[in-house]
């Protein structure tokens, strides 16, 4: 009996829902940004989704199927979230080649060797994207300029509103340089960078769908977004000639693309609210220490990848409550 | 261990000290073998950089020290001198702490108008494939410089409204480079000056 | 043991840093290029193959208390020597390795073995043991370093035949030295488990 008794906390209903239904999902929610995305950049990014995801789904297929010799999961989906969410992290005029060393990163080394889905300590995508940062620095940081128009966006290059900051002597130069795009660009997403997180109205459809699906909840995005604005805010009142205003940082580089789609993956993020509010916050704090004191102009993917890393300590600091106790 | 016997103080004195008396002999003896050959290629390494930014020079090289206004560290000075006494230029060797890495060191050889007539790299760590295009292996970046007179040269990059084309990707270690030359200037400016008078 | 097998079970059996990850700290540092990973090899091979050889000879002269100060200070004199000679004959072998030559005082193979070895063994089997672990620890670094220059130098000891566009940097870089050292000690150690496996099922079939 006692066996019997002693499972869990109850109670034991079954929502419905499944790793399939929770990843597919997940890929309807990133179509909208996908499709501004598509018309600002044209016909490359369209190239590079497919690609990405395609190697992606074939390397999690071989890698189980000959290497870990177990039956092929390709199914669930979660690849091809991999997939999308590497593609919307690089410069649309990447090579095609290079992204296909990313997808072997996201699946081989960053979700595959630690035992696949569900074991891996670090997102797959921002493993693969931090990866490409490092081993192609000028093909990842040069950026096609965002232009309405169907074609092959490979002629313009210019910097991300980020680039433009760090690089710039004094923020009112950056801000008045020919490149800054407007806060109404930022929104819609006519700015350059990376060809998934540069339209916020977007992505932030794609998340309240999201949300409404009970897919994430919104404690990290909203603690990482938060504390993004205080300390950006709190610098900005500091000095405003040399930081700039918290607007500026939320709508910038792959904040709330971070937020919203890679800081909630469920495998690398803690389980219970508080724990979740924790890494939201630390999340938010290493970003803006990044883009205001770092080397590097952005800092979402570094932040989010430190956080992981502290993901089972907060899981350990903050228990989910037994139920009705 | 093969004996297990208590040894006494005077043994482990004598012991340790009879080995480090032998191993300070050894090594006394092949640094007297390898003195000569370590000087020899380091003066080999200064020379070659030498030859590198005052490529035609001939005549006598007189070093100096002249620390720059405002700051701690001297630069070297390596002011050469044809063989009647009049200014044929300098090689300076400066350096710059606003590298991507925190500091590299390079050697600007000037023409005693004062116009650059070549940069060398003496150490850097900037990063492989971006910063390290500071290098004339690498990339032509440094080669823009030859030539140039930075009185009406501007040394800083063509983003801050110089005169100078920034490595793609690596507009920090360009700046920084412009900073080194400019420091270089400087020095020759004011070494110019006081030989004159 | 036989003779054979104390030189050859340096070289992956007891793979001073595949296997028993000891020397980590060159294996990372010096792998970006093959030429710098001989190099390396070389100089270690030498200093664990004269201190291995001294400290065998001393071993009953050398008290135990004060063991330690002595090794250190018979590998240390070793070092010294490598480094003054690297850079009297080999200049840029001097430049290219810099503060690692000095460092290898410190490598957890040389006082490993000095200590697990060569203090209880006679001096040719402590020459084996040395020679062993030394070539043993150059495969090692000369795998890791053949995969790192290749991919993100595009090169091979030196010679480029990847044009520097297809290059992927992060692998002469710190992160890809642990990456490549990661996945070269799961595959060694996976191929190592393959042979012992077959050798035991043969084992097994001859009884």
């Amino acid at each position: 009996m006692d066996k019997l008794l002693n499972v869990s906390g109850s109670p034991h209903v079954h929502s419905g829902e499944s790793v399939k239904k929770i990843m597919w999902s997940v890929v309807l929610a990133l179509v909208p940004a996908f499709l501004v995305s598509v018309f600002y950049f044209g016909l490359p990014v369209l190239i590079l989704t497919v690609v990405s995801v395609g190697c992606c789904v074939l390397f999690e297929y071989l890698i189980q199927r000959f290497l870990m010799k177990v039956e092929p999961s390709i199914n669930d989906g979660s690849a091809v979230v991999t997939g999308m969410l590497l593609a919307f992290n690089v410069p649309a005029n990447l090579p095609i080649w290079m992204i296909v060393v990313g997808a072997i990163v996201a699946i081989g080394i960053a979700k595959m060797s630690f035992g696949g889905l569900g074991r891996n300590i670090f997102n797959p995508a921002l493993v693969a994207r931090v990866f490409m940062l490092i081993a192609f620095p000028v093909a990842m940081t040069t950026w096609p300029v965002a232009t309405p128009v169907w074609g092959f966006a490979d002629a313009v290059t210019g910097p991300t509103p980020l680039g433009l900051l760090k690089e710039g002597a004094t923020v009112a130069g950056a801000m008045g340089d020919a490149h800054m795009p407007s806060y109404v660009n930022m929104l819609v997403g006519q700015m350059g960078g990376s060809f998934g997180e540069v339209s916020a109205i977007a992505l932030l459809i794609g998340a309240a769908f999201l949300m409404w699906k009970r897919i994430i909840s919104w404690h990290i995005p909203v603690a990482f977004l938060l504390t993004v604005f205080v300390f950006a805010g709190i610098f900005w009142l500091i000095d405003p000639t040399h930081y700039a205003n918290p607007f500026f940082h939320l709508l910038t580089g792959g904040l709330i693309l971070g937020a919203f789609f890679m800081a909630t993956d469920m495998v690398t993020s803690p389980v219970s609210n508080r724990g979740m509010l924790v890494f939201g916050c630390g999340c938010g704090l290493l970003t803006i220490i990044i883009r205001l004191f770092g080397a590097y102009p952005e800092g979402v993917s570094f932040s989010i990848l430190i956080m992981n890393s502290l993901v089972p300590l907060i899981n350990k600091g903050f228990k989910p409550k037994t139920y009705a106790k | 261990m093969s004996q297990k016997k208590e040894a006494s103080l005077l043994r482990l004195v004598v012991v340790l000290t009879s080995i480090a008396l032998v191993a300070g002999l050894a090594l006394t003896g092949v640094y007297a073998l390898t003195k000569e050959r370590i000087d020899n290629a380091q003066k080999a390494k200064k020379e070659l950089a030498l030859n590198l930014v005052l490529p035609d020079f001939k005549g006598t090289i007189t070093d100096t020290t002249i620390v720059p206004e405002g700051e701690k560290e001297g630069l070297l000075v390596h002011l050469a001198k044809s063989d009647d006494g009049t200014l044929y230029g300098a090689a300076i060797e400066t350096y710059t702490k606003k590298a991507f890495d925190g500091r590299f060191d390079l050697m600007v050889g000037f023409a005693a108008d004062g116009s650059i007539i070549n940069t060398e790299v003496i150490d850097a760590s900037e990063t492989p494939g971006l910063g390290d295009k500071i290098n004339k292996t690498k990339s032509d970046f440094a080669k823009q410089f030859n030539g140039q007179d930075p009185a009406t040269y501007k040394l800083s990059v063509k983003k801050d409204g110089g005169d100078v084309d920034a490595i793609t990707a690596a507009t920090i270690s360009s700046r920084a480079y412009c900073d080194a030359v400019q420091r270089a200037y400087n020095v020759f400016m004011n070494v110019k000056e006081v030989t004159h008078e | 043991m036989s003779k054979w097998n104390i030189l050859t079970k340096g070289f992956f059996k007891e793979n001073p840093s595949l296997i028993l990850v000891l020397g980590t700290c060159p294996t990372l540092a010096v792998t970006t290029s093959v030429n710098n990973a001989l190099g390396m090899g070389a100089a270690t091979t030498f200093v664990l193959l004269m201190s291995n050889i001294i400290i065998s000879l001393l071993k009953n002269v050398i008290p135990d208390k004060v063991r330690i100060p002595c090794y250190i200070v018979i590998i240390a004199t070793f070092v010294s020597m490598v480094d003054l000679l690297i850079q009297g004959f080999a200049p840029a072998l001097s430049a290219s390795l810099g503060v690692f030559i000095p460092l290898i005082v410190v490598n957890c193979i040389v006082l490993g073995r000095a200590e697990a070895f060569a203090s209880k063994n006679g001096v040719w089997d402590s020459i084996l043991d040395g020679l062993g672990m030394g070539i043993g620890f150059t495969i090692s670094l000369v795998l890791i370093a053949a995969v790192r220059e290749i991919l993100g130098a595009g090169a091979f000891m030196g010679h480029q035949f990847i044009p520097s566009d297809y290059n992927i940097l992060i692998f002469v870089l710190a992160p890809g030295a642990f990456i490549v050292f990661g996945f070269i000690m799961a595959l060694v150690r996976h191929i190592l488990n393959k042979v012992e496996a077959k050798r035991k099922a043969k084992l097994t079939v001859q009884k």
